[in-house]
């Protein structure tokens, strides 16, 4: 017996729990070996008003089981993505979410008016935890009344589902999950990458031209587990685990710790073909298990 | 593009330090182009990928060219015949050699030496005469295996061959391609504008997706080395703000 792996996260229907994470997948077209049967869903490369050229090199680098990033939301702007973007996803068998950034709460309500009803663009996800930007980003993310502005900002510009993606950096992740569940998002990403630093030991510099940068990879994996554990702990929308997920059994510590779904980057960098390798691996151990459906799967998630 | 685990069926040293690893990869084997690289992944290993240019193909093999310089070249440098390593590719934009041309200059810095031996297979095949031109530090450093119908090397320190760069000892020809160290490039693209140069960055993905491999370009903004490159023509490349990361850079 196959398990049914589809799930319903935030107003959106989904053939599976793994999604592409932003930033990890492009705008969809560049990841040609993967095979998208397996493909719940994708989160867009983060979007501007307009365009930006992101940070100078180095931008990447490795570190223990993970990498620090500074793209600095490289983008070409909304119009650019409507144009060149949106008609190819209109065609596509899975739903894609933009991931929408701004330099004040406006200008995310701006952006999510003008995507808002472009056929192809299947809802939001707000990032209110960018690290790698000097206006907006992490800043939104770790003030929960600055993350409810923005969260309100966008919700009165669409009806289209709108995930908010939290930062890491924060001392009480229930505080901001709270916070913007009431502005009205429908539900959270968990989380977005650490604040990190690399020194180079010939130049007496950070590795980095923007000094510091977003840590991804298994390094953070059991941080990112508890974060999005206490995020799903604080609120009743559903939680989306990210962090570190390169195989099945991953994401599936993020689901038995109360996550919805998943999303799966830095993985797919290594392994193009990562996130059919998860969602496989998802159904197989569901399989053998038992469980006909993810609503089978228990989840340890105490109301204390 | 291709994926595939591809069994180690070469070594062999061919300059103090520096190896060519040979792997069974029938369809990068078949496919690849001169200046395209493959991103090759260990397991276990480094999380990252690790670039590399393709230095000869065919016979269902391709070879690279590396010097252990951090844990994932040392890594592959202990690996024994038969072990695999995760191979992708061909990935990148290759050198172009579709331009009318009756004479072309490879002209190489150290570990830049890697594109060149396939360079000088398609220029060959493209009816170029070639001119192979190959510099180091020092005269143990040059790669001992050469192409081409005339052969010029350099040293910084004058052991062997031509006393200075690279790029000074190399003669004009109606094409240039050149690789090495950012800042032989950068030299390179003040003597020859219109040089094709495959630039040296770090890189994540190596398929386009992570934009970690920014280029800074002339007319501003910035592209992808792993997919608008690793081959540029000179002049559109903006060398003061592209960093050289090797630390057995050749001076330019």
């Amino acid at each position: 017996m196959t398990p049914d792996l589809s799930v319903e996260v935030g107003g959106l229907k989904l053939r599976g729990p793994v999604l592409a994470a932003s930033g990890t997948f492009g705008y969809g077209t560049e990841v040609p070996l993967l095979e998208r049967r397996a493909l719940a869903g994708m989160v867009s490369k983060g979007i501007f008003l307009k365009p930006r050229a992101g940070t100078a090199p180095s931008r990447i680098v490795e570190t223990p089981s993970g990498m620090l990033n500074a793209i600095g939301l490289q983008g070409p702007g909304v119009d650019a993505l409507i144009r060149d973007y949106a008609p190819k996803w209109e065609a596509w068998d899975f739903p894609v979410l933009v991931n929408i950034n701004g330099e004040s709460a406006s200008e995310y309500g701006e952006v999510a008016a003008r995507l808002d009803g472009v056929p192809g663009v299947a809802g939001f996800e707000i990032n209110i935890s960018c690290p790698n930007v000097e206006q907006g980003g992490m800043y939104f993310g770790n003030d929960p009344r600055a993350a409810a502005a923005v969260t309100e900002a966008v919700r009165r510009r669409t009806k289209l589902p709108v995930w908010v993606k939290l930062t890491p950096m924060v001392s009480d992740i229930g505080v901001i999950a709270r916070a913007v569940e009431g502005a009205g998002a429908d539900a959270l990403s968990a989380v977005n990458t650490f604040v990190g630093m690399s020194m180079d030991l010939h130049a007496y510099q950070p590795r980095l031209s923007f000094r510091t940068g977003g840590l991804s990879g298994p390094a953070i994996r059991p941080l990112a587990v508890h974060l999005a554990h206490q995020a799903a702990r604080a609120v009743d929308i559903p939680v989306v685990g990210v962090g570190g997920i390169m195989r099945a059994e991953d994401a599936l510590e993020f689901l038995v710790a109360g996550c919805r779904a998943v999303q799966v980057g830095t993985a797919t960098f290594v392994n193009p073909n990562a996130i059919a390798d998860v969602h496989d691996g998802i159904a197989e151990f569901m399989a053998r298990k038992g469980f006909a459906s993810l609503d089978e799967l228990p989840r340890y998630l105490p109301r204390d | 593009m291709f994926l595939t685990d591809a069994p180690l069926v070469e070594r062999r040293q061919v300059a103090r330090d520096m190896w060519v690893l040979g792997f069974a990869a029938p369809d990068i084997a078949a496919s690849v182009k001169a200046g395209q690289f493959v991103n090759i992944g260990m397991r276990p290993g480094p999380l990252l990928r690790r670039p590399f240019s393709v230095y000869r193909a065919g016979d269902d093999r391709i070879e690279v060219l590396l010097k252990a310089v951090g844990v994932g070249t040392a890594q592959m440098l202990a690996m024994r015949e038969g072990d695999v390593a995760s191979c992708l590719g061909p990935l990148g934009r290759g050198f172009d050699l579709t331009l009318s041309a009756k004479t072309v200059s490879l002209v190489s810095g150290g570990l830049g030496v890697a594109p060149m031996p396939l360079a000088a297979r398609d220029a060959r095949a493209a009816g170029l005469q070639v001119t192979w031109v190959h510099g180091a530090r020092t005269a143990d450093e040059l790669c001992s295996e050469t192409e081409g119908d005339e052969v010029i090397l350099a040293t910084d320190d004058g052991s062997a061959g031509f006393a200075g760069t690279v790029v000074a000892a190399a003669p004009d020809a109606d094409l240039v391609l050149a690789c090495g160290p950012n800042r032989m490039l950068a030299a390179a693209a003040q003597r020859w504008p219109q040089a094709q140069v495959a630039v040296e960055t770090y890189m994540g993905c190596g398929t386009g997706v992570c934009l970690g491999c920014a280029v800074p370009l002339t007319r501003g903004g910035y592209d992808r080395a792993c997919t608008e490159g690793p081959v540029y023509v000179a002049s559109d490349v903006d060398w003061p703000a592209l960093p050289s990361h090797l630390s057995y850079a050749v001076s330019a």
